[in-house]
């Protein structure tokens, strides 16, 4: 197994385990992290796979604008997930 | 939000908004283009209003909109610069003039006074971009009477 | 009753997706490279860009790239719509 393998290896579990993440703690505000972190990490993956275009779009648009407006959305609701 | 975020908040919004720049300007020549550019400027904006508070971009809401016009109109009037030929033909690669310059063959660093209506039409979608996603943000700041619980 | 169906259409996508992980091609190999070759020979002459990506995406698809740009308008608009301030 070459290094690059096995780095994508590794990017790609720590992707999926963010994604479970998100969608399973209860602190909401923990669960946007976690996929602001996953989409990170899906811009990283894009840029290792040489598509540099799309990694700049995915870090702008999924890790920066969508965990904001997700912070702000929390801002005016609850932070705590209810039963 | 806290001392940490803002101080943070000062010195990456200006990085963050030269980056964006950069990435709209050299979208001929370098990987990224009009709408990743818009993105990550407009990730800028976002910083600033999740660090400094809805105060901070409520005047920003109609300079966006306007913007985000400017630039589609821009868009498609550089679009129709080419119905004589087809629509969206590239009416000023390589006439010498503005943006103009010819391009070597083969695999080359580029020039930055190349690609005809490529370079403008960058521009009018990253101004497109930034106003768009920028008016959604502040927005969504300014929904439910304004300022935080 | 609910569950078996529901395992039968996770079987069914499981295997579908399996199936076209097992036939995958090498990586960066397309199927049909014409247009590939074509935009690598001619993009520098035609659109006089270096960046082949911008030149498909504003000039060869200009098309698209109009699309897009009335797809955000559209969410723009949409967003303030629904997030305008009521009167009364």
């Amino acid at each position: 197994m070459t290094l690059w393998a096995a780095i994508q290896i590794v990017i790609l579990v720590l992707l999926v385990a963010g994604s479970v993440l998100a969608v399973w703690l209860k602190d909401l505000l923990a669960s946007v992290i976690a996929l602001g972190a996953s989409s990170l990490l899906l811009a990283l993956e894009f840029y290792l796979l040489q598509a540099p275009d799309v990694a700049i779009a995915e870090a702008g648009v999924g890790a920066a604008l969508t965990t904001a407006i997700f912070v702000l959305a929390l801002r005016k609701t609850r932070r705590k997930e209810e039963e | 939000m806290s001392v940490v975020v803002r101080t943070i908040a000062r010195i990456l919004v200006p990085v963050a908004l030269l980056f964006g720049g950069y990435v709209i300007l050299h979208g001929h020549l370098t990987p990224g283009g009009g709408f990743q550019g818009g993105a990550v400027a407009a990730s800028a904006v976002a910083l600033l209003l999740v660090a400094f508070g809805t105060s901070a971009v409520k005047g920003l809401k109609s300079p966006f909109a306007v913007l985000e016009d400017l630039g589609g109109v821009a868009f498609v009037v550089l679009g129709f610069l080419g119905i004589g030929y087809t629509f969206f033909f590239n009416v000023l690669a390589g006439s010498g003039g503005l943006f103009g310059a010819p391009v070597a063959p083969g695999p080359n660093p580029g020039f930055l006074n190349t690609g005809g209506t490529l370079p403008l039409m960058n521009w009018a979608v990253g101004f497109k971009v930034i106003g768009g996603l920028g008016a959604v943000v502040v927005l969504f700041a300014l929904f439910g009477g304004g300022d935080d619980r | 009753m609910k569950r078996w169906v529901l395992l039968a259409a996770f079987l069914v996508v499981a295997g579908s997706l399996l199936l076209g992980a097992a036939r995958m091609r090498p990586f960066g190999a397309p199927r049909l490279d014409l247009m590939d070759r074509y935009f690598n020979a001619l993009s520098q002459g035609e659109a006089a860009t270096n960046n082949v990506v911008t030149a498909i995406v504003f000039d060869y698809r200009g098309y698209d790239t109009l699309g897009e740009a009335t797809v955000l308008f559209t969410a723009v608009v949409g967003v303030a719509l629904i997030l305008r301030r009521l009167k009364g």
